[in-house]
């Protein structure tokens, strides 16, 4: 292997990794330690990173407080699941379709579903009010789910599409030839061969889903049944004080589940990402 | 039975037409050569074959049946990509029982056929394998295993061996011509590689830009060439094509003058009329030793090639023609005993036959030579026998 950095370039580029890392992490760290420490010691001046007897406390009282914490939990890692599912059942014929097909208009749709992406949900929510209202499905999971599956359709086909399109259309036409149909050419060769870009395009999905949910099960839900995590959380929200150490503590196990799955599935995502050549 | 016609097909991708009206006619068990320079369109007519290119006119007719619109699976073809296009996460068993998977065949026929495919192509060894774990040479036998499971009628080649190193290709050479005898079926067969074009083909189709130059058996090709563009293109290193003028026409020769001033009688049928004409005589490198000449020439040599066997000499002469490869400007390539005492920058002579030469008119086409083909071992159709 041949050493292209010199030392003192290899700690300005660790350096830099640090730096970067440290104001992603920082957030978290910052979280971490809120929900250790008592609702008396968060506000403390001048700050100070170890504060009195800091406990796992919140991570059990919280259950308490809001007796439905779990639900939200389960409704979140729910709908975030069956957006991601709906999801990859259009994207992938859709990518599909667009990355081997010619049709007119093909690019002026693709161009759409960017221009989709930019205006995003918040821009459109009064309409889809309307729209959730007319098709009855207000105060359901439906609300929930169906505009999180449309909003994430678009990104999806895009990176699904640059995927496929790295697979070598004479697979197709062999097997083509050989008599299967688009389906079984569908089934057989081209999901297996894709499967690292379906799995990083369904963790794109999942943890977009997962972050998106807030504002569909703000407007669209008021049963609190079916809340998902980021708005059940609100009823840490007392009527005098916050309960911020709490908050913090089911904020954290809120995106386990994500993180959970990140760790599984880590390894296509970094093969899915960087490789995806497909030779031969 | 494996039957191929083609009825004056033609290919457009819009306005620009790739495909300009061929026609052919093949033969159960023929081993048929498509050749032609890059982007001639043989990929392409291979392709309509195959039914993986639509045909914007014209008819594809397999065993007396019009094909144009039937898939490629019922047309009882296989196809074998340059790209080998092997299943990447698939064993070396799955890729070639893929087809027979799509039929939906029971497995004991599935693994019968294989295993005996496996034979043919001694990959036994090598079933339980990724495509990723094969050599070169080895994944080429796992795109034909996939290909003869099907036992087609008919099998196409896309430049199937060009992906691999020269030793590797002489013998898989020798494989495919083995195979085709011993599988008696017809194969269309697409290449860059003159030697494999001479080697395996009954007959070799010669593309130019589309349209058909030529069609014959190797050595017709070699011995008489129709015109100007296949006597350049089959044959290594090319013809030497010099500017002569036609001075007299006999009963069963024609007259030319060459720049130099020397005079040869070239036996060809001839037609009247050219007296006077400027005409391309064509002399092939291996045919110009001086050994029993009609006439010699003195040439500068500028490059010689030792190549054990014979030596291959680069030269400037007069009244050669300037090709469209500046390359080769004035370049005359002589073929000379391995031992010849030939040096770079100094002059040598070459001798030209009357008999070895070819003459071609204003436009290309080529007098008929007065020679006997039969003569020559054509292996033409007893191949199929
Ligand atoms: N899908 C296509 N769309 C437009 N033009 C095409 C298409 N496929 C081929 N062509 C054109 O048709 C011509 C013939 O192509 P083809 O691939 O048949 O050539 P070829 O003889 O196989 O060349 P090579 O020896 O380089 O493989 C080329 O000029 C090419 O640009
Ligand atoms: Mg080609």
């Amino acid at each position: 292997m041949i050493n292209k950095y010199k030392w003192y370039e290899y700690i300005l580029i660790y350096a830099g990794i640090a730096l970067f890392v440290a104001f992603m992490l920082a957030p978290f760290l910052e979280a971490f330690l809120v929900s250790m420490r008592p609702l008396s010691e968060i506000f403390t001046i001048p700050y100070a990173f170890l504060t009195d007897n800091m406990s796992f406390d919140a991570y059990f009282d919280m259950w308490r407080n809001v007796p439905r914490l779990h639900i939200y939990i389960m409704n979140s890692f729910f709908i975030a699941t069956a957006v991601t599912i709906i999801a990859l059942i259009c994207v992938i014929p859709a990518a599909w379709g667009f990355a081997r097909f010619e049709f007119k208009g093909r690019d002026a749709i693709l161009g759409a579903f960017l221009a989709i992406n930019m205006v995003g949900g918040t821009v459109l929510i009064i309409t889809l009010y309307k729209l959730m209202q007319k098709l009855g499905f207000l105060n359901t999971y439906w609300a929930m789910i169906i505009p999180g599956a449309a909003f994430s359709i678009p990104t999806g086909i895009w990176l699904m599409r640059s995927y496929l399109m790295k697979i070598p259309k004479s697979l197709e036409e062999a097997a083509w030839v050989d008599g299967a149909s688009r389906l079984y050419i569908l089934r057989r060769i081209i999901l297996p061969i894709a499967m690292p870009g379906i799995i990083v395009v369904a963790i794109a999905t999942f943890i977009g889903a997962y972050a998106q949910q807030f504002l569909f099960a703000l407007t669209f839900n008021s049963q609190d049944s079916l809340n998902p995590l980021p708005v059940g959380i609100y009823q840490f929200f007392g009527r005098q004080e916050i309960i911020w150490n709490e908050l913090m503590a089911a904020s954290l196990v809120g995106i386990l589940p994500v993180l959970i799955i990140y760790i599984f599935l880590q390894r296509y995502i970094v093969a899915g990402l960087t490789a995806g050549a497909v030779k031969e | 039975m494996g039957q191929l016609k083609l009825e004056n097909l033609k290919k457009s991708f819009g306005t620009v037409e790739v495909i300009k009206g061929v026609s052919l006619d093949v033969k159960h068990g023929e081993f048929i050569v498509f050749v032609g320079p890059s982007g001639c369109g043989k990929s392409t007519l291979l392709r309509m074959i195959a039914g993986l290119e639509d045909i914007t006119e014209g008819d594809v007719i397999i065993d007396d049946v019009r094909v144009n619109a039937l898939p490629p699976v019922k047309r009882g073809i296989a196809m074998v990509f340059q790209s080998y296009a092997l299943y990447p996460h698939m064993s070396v068993y799955e890729n070639i029982a893929f087809p027979l998977r799509v039929e939906k065949l029971p497995q004991a026929e599935v693994d019968e056929k294989v295993h005996k495919a496996a034979d043919i192509l001694k990959l036994n060894e090598r079933l339980q394998y990724r495509p990723g774990e094969l050599s070169g040479g080895q994944r080429q036998r796992v795109a034909i295993g996939r290909a003869i499971v099907r036992e087609p009628s008919i099998f196409l080649f896309d430049e199937p061996l060009s992906n691999l190193d020269a030793a590797l290709r002489a013998s898989m050479r020798i494989e495919l011509s083995k195979l085709h005898h011993d599988l008696d079926a017809t194969m269309i067969y697409v290449t860059h590689d003159q030697i494999e074009a001479m080697t395996m083909a009954d007959r070799i189709v010669v593309l130019d830009g589309g349209v058909i130059s030529q069609v014959g058996s190797p050595l017709e090709l070699y011995h008489s060439p129709d015109n100007l563009f296949v006597a350049g293109f089959i044959g290594n290193p090319k013809m030497n094509f010099m500017d002569v003028t036609c001075t007299g026409v006999g009963k069963n020769s024609i007259d030319v003058e060459l720049v130099t001033g020397e005079k040869l009688t070239i036996p060809v049928t001839a037609r009247a009329g050219i007296e006077g004409q400027k005409l391309t005589l064509g002399i092939r490198p291996e045919h110009t030793t001086t050994d029993g000449c009609d006439i010699t020439i003195s040439l500068n040599a500028n490059v010689v090639e030792r190549l054990g066997a014979h030596t291959v000499v680069y030269a400037d002469a007069p009244g050669v023609e300037l090709g469209d490869d500046p390359e080769a400007a004035n370049r005359f390539s002589s073929i000379q005993g391995g031992m010849a005492n030939i040096r770079a920058n100094q002059r040598f002579d070459i001798g030209i036959k009357a008999s070895d030469c070819h003459l071609f008119d204003e436009q290309g086409a080529a007098f008929k030579r007065n020679i006997d083909l039969s003569s020559l071992d054509l292996p033409e159709m007893q191949a199929s026998a």
